[in-house]
């Protein structure tokens, strides 16, 4: 056992606890939190796989600024209790069969996929250090980088569009 | 890694939160002198020679306070939110330079002076930063109360949206030192300091900090005229003192970012290069120029709040939008095209940074105070 | 100042023939008026006649056989008042027409009256106890209500006085107070929620707006805020920043200091006027002396009107001062103006312990002059303040706030109140100079000496809140102007025209003597009866009317102007609750 399996042990076991508490909760700040925590464990697995760019991206993007998004909607909502709520009558059967295709795809994977002996090929040096992200954001997906801006960009007009008309409407 | 390693990373650590405590302790000393001193008072002087004391007075006092925690509080948050607070503002000074590095007599083994140099040292300190948050909002949101709520809200957009023009300071200093480490972008300063060719991108990131901070004119989630003291206004003893706390120590780490980025770091003054005050020359001068310097800057941050009035928060909330995010873009964009001139046509192509810096900087005082006028004139 | 021909025209009991009738009463003067009639009196007054201003509104207790409502009205022109009263039998319920939809400013003066003596206003938008608590039993100002361990109605109280051997209710009752309830009161089974009558005028006046709902939140400035200056307190509807819906709760410092002055003998009340603006003793005195000076109809020496001048000017220089100072607090700058206007003020209150022998609680004025005259040196004292240090200061203060940006970007286009909206809601002093209406008592109606100087009504005319700021630095720069003249002036002489005395004897009637305090107008109504104390003593405070607009004032607003809307209303607690 090497520090770095027992890191990753540790860190699995914090990872899957916290998405477990953060299903299971009831209430929603904590279950916000508990994500939180998820995506601190996930950044320090990249650090582990020496992809530090990677992790403090995720840090940075998901944890600093879409969770804290997050929680301000909660908090300005002020639902932060669920109600025990009624589940939608298809609910149920549908978890249950998506759980077991995702079982069955791990167990195929596991069991029947031959898994090439050997040593996994170690990713390139420069694996997810900010030149090589920028090299292939710009070259390679140029196209779906520009794409998914122009979305974003799309998305955040119709935001503002939205509340705009409705303080025209207050203002009247 | 070997076991020095680990001895060593551990001692430095312990140093640097030591230094970064007793700093938040005589900074509190500092800040109430200065003002003093700016409010034609004394300040506190009775508690040792010249007050030197007054810091350790006041921890005791903070640590016998009574500690109380509102019924409907949620108890688990309502602890947490504090040392969620603390504990960013601690580990953010980790990747900061503090010098070169010295050899160990005896051992024979050379010391870095700083805790760790990671290749993306700047995008650490915008991932911590952006940690902070939490705890401010936890804070307000689990005290159950309408002050400490709004006082939490108002923080979270704010820092939210101060950050963007903040992450773009960063990356103008990135694009000066052609590296996302810190120890590489101090060695970049070297003969011109970064604040030299990017003065309004120092400027903006000298703004944005306050705000991230929570200083003085941006101390919104604490505004005490409209909500009591915001987010901590159901703290007492421990817990106040550690979001208090928090608040020096990002202002002291914060103010050593400044240096770090774009006053040179722990380089010592252009003037003094190749002379015996080079740090090259002596070590143990690192610590001490950025001590300088952080200490100025300091000083400024107090001075601010010692005269300036709060903004108004939605005025606040505009600045941030529609005036710092659209310039430092501006600017990330002018500091890209003179490096682009500079490597196609000369060194001396770099000063097109500045001039137009400067204009952009101008332009965008215009159109604010264009806007001013005509919002007095609709009113 | 040509009002007194067209106050010689006013007859209304020419213009309404069988409601209203001149006041005949020994010492009283002008109009009573039928209450039938009041609502219509009260427009033609303020639509014919011109009588804009409602100055005040109170009640009296002729107990045992009526009461009455008396109001006074001004002109914002200037010249003399119009006194009129409704005058209703004392059997509940006891009601008169409201004239808050004529007057808005009287809209709280009206609740106070009903708070405290039980008279009820048909028509009133929002009838609530104001200084008492939801809940109060009795109205305290009728004669016939006492207090627990109530002894007599006078002082001196006989049980104490002359031999200082006394003994007081409290002791002669240890166990229990004379408290009495009303029959069928039982305090344990009275369970009253003094709050939902104040949620629910909030409700009231939230507004629904279409499409996406949105969740307004109550928010409770104060009692204990670090901005409302004292015990102060606001429910505040807010959407987001913005306020929806305000009421201002106050009465948290009520002591009923108008039934404490009917106790009193009228030299007894001197010092108790001055803890009602606790910054500006000097001018609260001067208003009640002028009040009680005009029942006595007697002369103020020569000397005392320039002390007097000299001390409410100094005072309202320094109340200016730290309302400057306190205001960028408001703003968040961190008490570096206020701590420059406390050195200032500290000046002034050294003249005034040197010459009064204390520093806030002056207790200066007597009737027909002032307590003391100045000693050695402190006229050059004075001298120096006012020639040098004081307009030095202004032009300072004015130099390191005026221009700067943030504070312009905060005050500059923040309207308070325009000047219509502000006559309406009775608004004086600094505020109502600042929207464009140029009234000050000190010209409008001259009283003491001002007449003889030279100076300037200061006026603006945006209303917003950096006019409001600025109107102050122009009040400091005019006071100044006002008082070098008198330290030039002023003559040597006696001070005080009358013999040293501790009982005055003041002949039956009423008088209404007013003075531009530093927070507006500030009005005494006193009412004698020929005894040593008043019959009723009441106090126009101008904090207390000044706040009635306030949440005119702040919706819309966000809610840091609120604060420094209060900040410029300049309340004070002592005086607003008093």
């Amino acid at each position: 056992m090497t520090p770095d399996l027992i890191a990753f042990f540790v860190l699995a076991l914090i990872a899957i606890a916290a998405a477990l508490g953060m299903l299971l909760g009831r209430n929603v700040v904590y279950s916000a939190l508990f994500l939180v925590l998820n995506f601190g464990t996930v950044a320090v697995f990249y650090i582990l796989l020496d992809a530090p760019f990677i992790a403090l991206t995720q840090v940075s993007v998901y944890a600093g600024a879409i969770m804290v998004l997050f929680l301000f909607v909660i908090m300005l909502l002020g639902t932060e209790t669920l109600p025990v709520s009624k589940a939608l009558p298809w609910q149920r059967p549908l978890a249950f069969v998506l759980a077991l295709i995702l079982a069955g795809e791990a167990g195929y994977l596991l069991f029947f996929r031959k898994v090439t002996s050997g040593t996994i090929p170690q990713p390139v040096q420069t694996f997810g250090s900010p030149q090589a992200v920028g090299q292939a954001l710009f070259n390679q997906y140029l196209l779906p980088f520009e794409v998914t801006s122009v979305l974003l960009l799309i998305a955040m007009v119709g935001a503002i569009v939205l509340t705009i008309k409705e303080k025209g409407g207050q203002g009247k | 890694m070997d076991l020095a390693l680990w001895i060593e990373f551990i001692i430095k650590g312990f140093i640097l939160i030591f230094a970064v405590l007793t700093g938040f302790a005589y900074l509190t000393l500092y800040e109430r002198r200065a003002l003093a001193r700016i409010q034609t008072r004394i300040g506190p002087n009775r508690a040792g020679p010249q007050g030197f004391f007054q810091p350790v007075a006041d921890a005791v006092k903070l640590i016998f306070k009574e500690e109380l925690t509102p019924a409907k509080a949620d108890k688990v948050l309502f602890v947490l939110a504090p040392i969620m607070t603390v504990v960013p503002a601690m580990i953010l000074a980790a990747v900061i330079p503090l010098g070169t590095q010295f050899t160990l007599p005896f051992l024979n083994r050379p010391v870095t002076l700083y805790v760790s140099d990671i290749n993306v040292g700047v995008l650490y300190l915008t991932a911590i930063a952006s940690i902070a948050v939490y705890g401010i909002v936890l804070a307000g949101w689990s005290s159950n109360n309408k002050y400490a709520m709004l006082g939490g809200l108002r923080s979270s957009a704010q820092m939210i949206s101060y950050e963007l023009s903040l992450g773009l300071c960063f990356v103008i200093a990135i694009l000066l030192g052609n590296s996302m480490s810190l120890l590489d972008i101090v060695e970049a300063q070297k003969s011109v300091w970064f604040v030299v060719i990017q003065p309004v991108g120092a400027l903006i990131f000298m703004v944005t900090t306050l705000a991230e901070v929570n200083r003085a004119p941006f101390d919104m989630p604490e505004a005490e005229q409209e909500l009591a003291a915001g987010y901590h206004s159901e703290y007492s003893g421990m817990k106040f003192a550690l979001f208090f706390m928090a608040e020096y120590e990002k202002m002291i780490v914060i103010s050593m970012i400044a240096a770090t980025l774009f006053f040179g770091g722990f380089r010592e003054f252009w003037f003094l290069q190749g002379t015996v005050f080079s740090v090259d020359h002596f070590w143990w001068l690192g610590p001490i120029y950025l001590l300088l310097k952080v200490v100025v800057l300091l000083f400024l941050m107090i001075w601010v709040r010692a005269t300036w009035p709060r903004i108004r928060y939605d005025r606040l909330m505009a600045f941030g939008w529609k005036v710092l995010l659209p310039l430092s873009l501006a600017l990330v964009f002018i500091t890209a095209l003179g490096i682009l001139l500079a490597n196609q046509f000369g060194a001396i192509y770099i000063w097109t940074i500045p001039v137009l810096s400067i204009l952009a900087g101008l332009i965008a005082v215009l159109l604010v105070n264009m806007s001013l006028r005509r919002k007095v004139a609709h009113a | 100042m040509t009002t007194l021909v067209e106050t010689e025209t006013l007859d209304l009991a020419a213009r309404f023939p069988g409601s209203a009738a001149a006041d005949t009463r020994p010492g009283y003067s002008d109009w009573i008026v039928n209450k039938d009639k009041l609502v219509e009196v009260a427009t033609t007054l303020r639509d014919e006649f011109g009588y804009d201003l409602l100055s005040h509104v109170t009640g009296v207790d002729y107990f045992p056989d009526k009461m009455e409502v008396v109001y006074e009205a001004f002109k914002t022109t200037g010249g003399p008042g119009v006194l009129f009263k409704v005058q209703v039998p004392r059997v509940d319920p006891i009601e008169v027409p409201s004239v808050t939809p004529i007057w808005p400013g009287a809209e709280f003066q009206e609740r106070e009256i009903w708070d405290l003596y039980g008279i009820k206003f048909t028509n009133h938008p929002d009838l609530r106890r104001i200084l008492m608590w939801e809940g109060f039993e009795g109205h305290p100002l009728r004669k016939d209500w006492h207090e627990p361990f109530y002894e007599e109605d006078f002082k001196p109280l006989k049980s104490r006085w002359p031999d200082g051997k006394y003994v007081s209710s409290e002791d002669k009752n240890p166990y229990k107070d004379n408290l009495q309830f009303p029959q069928n009161f039982d305090p344990e089974k009275v369970k009253i929620d003094g709050e939902a009558p104040l949620y629910d005028t909030l409700q009231k006046y939230t507004t629904v707006d279409g499409g996406i709902k949105t969740d307004h939140i109550i928010v409770n400035m104060g009692p204990q805020h670090p901005s409302t200056h004292g015990v102060f307190r606001a429910a505040v509807v807010l959407d987001g920043e913005t306020i929806v819906s305000l009421k201002p709760v106050m009465g948290y410092l009520h002591r009923n200091h108008e039934k404490i002055g009917e106790r009193n003998t009228f030299l007894q009340n001197m010092p108790y006027t001055d803890r009602l603006d606790y910054f500006n003793s000097m001018s609260n005195n001067w208003g009640y002396s002028l009040a009680v000076e005009k029942l006595m109809n007697i002369k103020v020496a020569e000397r005392a009107e320039y002390l007097r001048v000299i001390m409410a000017e100094l005072s309202r220089i320094q109340n200016h001062l730290i309302l400057i100072g306190m205001l960028l607090n408001d703003l968040g700058a961190y008490f570096t103006p206020a701590l420059y206007a406390f050195e200032e003020r500290e000046l002034i209150l050294d003249i005034f312990e040197a010459t009064s022998g204390t520093r806030m609680m002056c207790n200066y004025h007597r009737f027909g002059g002032v307590s003391r005259d100045l000693p050695e040196g402190v006229l050059e004292k004075i001298r120096g303040l006012v020639e040098d240090r004081l307009p030095r200061k202004a032009d300072e203060f004015d130099r390191l706030l005026t221009e700067n940006e943030i504070f312009i970007s905060r005050m500059k286009g923040v309207k308070v109140m325009d000047a219509e909206d502000a006559v309406k809601y009775s608004i004086t002093g600094p505020v109502l100079r600042a929207a464009g209406v140029p009234y000050d008592v000190r010209r409008a109606q001259p009283y003491g000496i001002y007449d003889r100087f030279d100076f300037d009504v200061a006026l603006r005319h945006n209303g917003d809140l950096y006019d409001n700021y600025l109107i102050r630095l122009d009040e400091i720069r005019q006071s100044i102007r006002i008082l070098q003249q008198a330290v030039k002036q002023m003559p040597e002489g006696p001070i005080n025209s009358q013999k040293p005395q501790y009982q005055v004897r003041v002949p039956a009637g009423e008088a209404y003597g007013r003075i531009e305090a530093p927070k507006g107008e500030l009005g005494y109504y006193v009412i004698s009866t020929g005894k040593p104390n008043p019959w009723r003593y009441h106090v126009r405070a101008p904090s207390f009317i000044n706040i009635t607009a306030l949440e005119k004032m702040c919706v819309g607003k966000k809610i840091a102007d609120f604060v420094v809307i209060l900040g410029v209303l300049d309340i004070v607690l002592g005086e607003l609750d008093r």
